[in-house]
């Protein structure tokens, strides 16, 4: 397998009124080709910051400090805008979490699915028409061609994200980036979308980054997982591996958090006592010390670096932490309940 | 609109919906809206008469009538005649003609001016933003009525002379019509203080449109700037803006008027409701008849541009489809 997407110590912040917002603070990964990527993370982790990142979609008040994206070799933070063009929707696609308000109210389905064939890959409005109607079909909506006709209003939610996913496949690009595609979806309908997203993976051989606050998601979609904390990544494993053997007490915290069998949907991944950083006032030093359980000395003064844990099962398996967890006794049962 | 689940299509939900036109669904809304619809036919009338009137018209709007001088309305005279014995109601419907090249002018000019403005401010940010935000706000500071005088005093003869220069050295008949540079004039100062509206009002639409989703699945799709403002940013910017197009039709015939009033509206041989409704004032307590007839027109149509703007809101407005 080879590297389709390496991403190198990548850095945004916001500016605001009195400072900066450090959303994104040296992450770094790989994604190879056909690989299911998925990042999860409590909310304001700066998941979404992150990958806005790699396309440089990111709103004017952010700026990208740092950091390295190639794209098969070349950088995507270099490349001009021209360029830039062509990778969006033409290599890398993206589906996002409100499918509701993701189409343009003002175009019927058809104009919207055929503009970015017409302008990535150079098809007549009628070649592109024609594609759309089987697109449709192949993300599940049947009568495609009729539909075209149609505005997004006349679709529901689960039907617009199905569209979305159509014209982010559209273009048969390398990279799928799906950020919360389901969370906005009833239950039922964001099974379905999972598999249809698995489905087209396995027909296309896209890699997809899926990012999500649902952990039985992950296992059912994800090669990967990487679990990311105030803009650090601070554990990144294998999907078996994640599971059996979390090495970061954040991690730990997140199974904790599973939902159980009789649970409701999605549940958000909050349940570790305490609260995130400041982001505006980031410690130099492990940024969970405030939430862990596991704390030592050490842990207020440095800041671990994500490296491969001890006996691991698999050489890509990192952790950023101090502490080997299996050989400490805590108390409580898990984190969250000291301060 | 239902939604409803069906199992035979491969277990996938199916909106059912009215596969009808989006713009039909518009206009049913808006024929839906009572005052809309009332403030239709004044609109329709105007631009009726505006294009037809010299065929309508009783009297020609110069021909005077002597032995009628100020007369009050009668069988003869519908409305009544002016000091020169003019008769008001052919003026009145001349003075159509007036009213509606003003307003789609201007607004027009202000209308393009104002889009392109506030598209770039919104759409680029920055500096280019900060300069036109100082713009606008430099613009709306200064009183109307006091700018269109200025620009009058400042402007109107410098350019009667140009013309007559351009006359000497070309022979063109064209530059010995100096009503030209009454248009050019009123057109522009009108222009002037309209567009910062515009521009302010597409420049707040465009910030928030931007950062709605379609816009960033848009731009993540590879979609040129260009293409994402034209047929994302604009079309749903469009209902606030037909809005603030047509009151702001009314507004420029209204100011129009105020510009007559004070002596630096369109002095044309055509009759403007503005000058009548100056001129009517001079004697409003003995010869009412002169004031009422255009006031009247001129409150109806203003009032009826502000009515239809509403209801074409309502109409256009996307929220309203289930979106
Ligand atoms: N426009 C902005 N201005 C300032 N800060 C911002 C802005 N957008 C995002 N941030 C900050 O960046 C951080 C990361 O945001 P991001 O959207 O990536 O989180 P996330 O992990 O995707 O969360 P969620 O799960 O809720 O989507 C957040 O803490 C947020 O405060
Ligand atoms: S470095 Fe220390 S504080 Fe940070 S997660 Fe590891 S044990 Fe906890
Ligand atoms: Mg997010």
């Amino acid at each position: 397998m080879s590297v389709l997407l390496d991403v190198q110590e990548l850095q945004t912040r916001f500016q605001v009124r009195k400072g900066y917002v450090y959303a994104v603070n040296g992450v770094s990964f790989k994604l190879e080709e056909g690989e299911t990527l998925a990042v999860v993370g409590e909310s304001g982790c700066g998941k979404s910051v992150t990958m806005l990142s790699l396309v440089r979609l990111l709103p004017p008040a952010a700026s990208i400090e740092n950091g390295k994206v190639l794209l098969r070799g070349d950088d995507l933070l270099q490349i001009d805008q021209r360029q830039l063009r062509d990778v969006r929707g033409g290599q890398i696609g993206m589906i996002f979490q409100d499918p509701m308000t993701s189409l343009n109210p003002f175009i019927n389905i058809g104009t919207q699915m055929s503009e970015p064939l017409i302008y990535h890959r150079g098809m007549s409005k009628k070649e592109a028409l024609a594609r759309s109607a089987e697109l449709l079909e192949m993300v599940g909506i049947p009568d495609g061609e009729a539909r075209l006709r149609e505005y997004p209003h006349q679709f529901s939610g689960g039907m617009r994200q199905r569209v979305m996913i159509a014209m982010s496949m559209s273009c048969e690009p390398a990279v799928l980036i799906a950020d919360e595609p389901t969370t906005a979806l009833d239950v039922t309908i964001q099974a379905q979308i999972v598999e249809l997203v698995k489905e087209l993976r396995d027909r296309s051989g896209v890699a997809v980054i899926w990012i999500t606050h649902d952990l039985s998601v992950v296992a059912g979609i994800a090669d990967r997982v990487i679990v990311m904390y105030a803009g650090y990544i601070v554990e990144e494993a294998p999907v078996d591996a994640l599971f059996e053997d979390p090495r970061h007490p954040y991690t730990v915290g997140l199974m904790g958090a599973l939902p159980s069998l009789e649970g409701d949907t999605g549940t958000r991944l909050t349940t570790i006592g305490g609260s995130p950083p400041d982001l505006e006032d980031l410690p130099d030093f492990c940024p969970f010390h405030t939430r862990c359980p596991y704390s030592i000395d050490r842990c207020r003064t440095e800041n671990p670096m994500l490296e491969p844990v001890a006996d691991a099962s698999d050489r890509g398996h990192r952790a950023a932490c101090w502490v080997d967890i299996r050989e400490v006794e805590v108390q409580s049962n898990g984190a969250g309940a000291s301060s | 609109m239902t939604t409803q689940e069906i199992t035979a299509t491969g277990d996938i939900e199916i909106a059912e919906a009215s596969r009808t036109n989006l713009w039909r669904d518009a206009v049913a809304r808006l024929a839906a809206n009572r005052l809309a619809v009332v403030a239709i036919l004044p609109i329709v009338l105007l631009f009726f008469i505006a294009a037809f009137g010299p065929f309508l018209t009783p009297y020609d709007f110069l021909a005077q009538d002597f032995t009628a001088r100020l007369a009050s309305p009668s069988s003869e005279h519908w409305l009544g005649t002016d000091e020169l014995g003019r008769d008001v109601f052919s003026r009145i419907l001349y003075g159509a003609r007036t009213a509606v090249s003003v307003g789609l002018v201007s607004t027009a000019i202000s209308l393009i001016v104002g889009l392109v403005m506030g598209s770039l401010a919104g759409y680029l940010g920055g500096r280019v933003d900060m300069l036109v935000v100082w713009l606008t706000d430099m613009t709306r500071s200064m009183p109307a009525l006091l700018l269109a005088i200025v620009i009058n005093l400042t402007l109107k003869v410098p350019l009667e002379a140009w013309m007559e220069q351009m006359y000497l050295a070309t022979k063109n008949g064209f530059f010995r019509q100096t009503m030209w540079v009454d248009l050019v004039l009123v057109f522009g100062a009108l222009a002037l203080i309209q567009w910062p509206g515009y521009a302010r009002l597409i420049r707040g639409q465009i910030l928030s449109i931007r950062s709605r989703n379609y816009v960033l699945a848009a731009r993540a799709l590879g979609m040129p700037t260009g293409r994402i403002l034209t047929r994302y940013v604009i079309p749903n910017a469009m209902g606030p803006l037909i809005v603030a197009v047509s009151a702001g039709m009314g507004g420029a015939m209204v100011l129009e008027s105020a510009f007559s009033f004070l002596g630096v509206g369109v002095q044309l041989p055509i009759p403007s409701w503005g000058k009548m409704i100056s001129d009517g004032l001079r004697m409003w307590q003995t010869h009412p008849h002169l004031l009422v007839g255009p006031a009247v027109m001129m409150a109806v149509i203003t009032v009826s541009f502000a009515w239809l703007g509403d209801g074409l809101n309502d109409a256009l407005n996307p929220r309203q489809w289930g979106g």
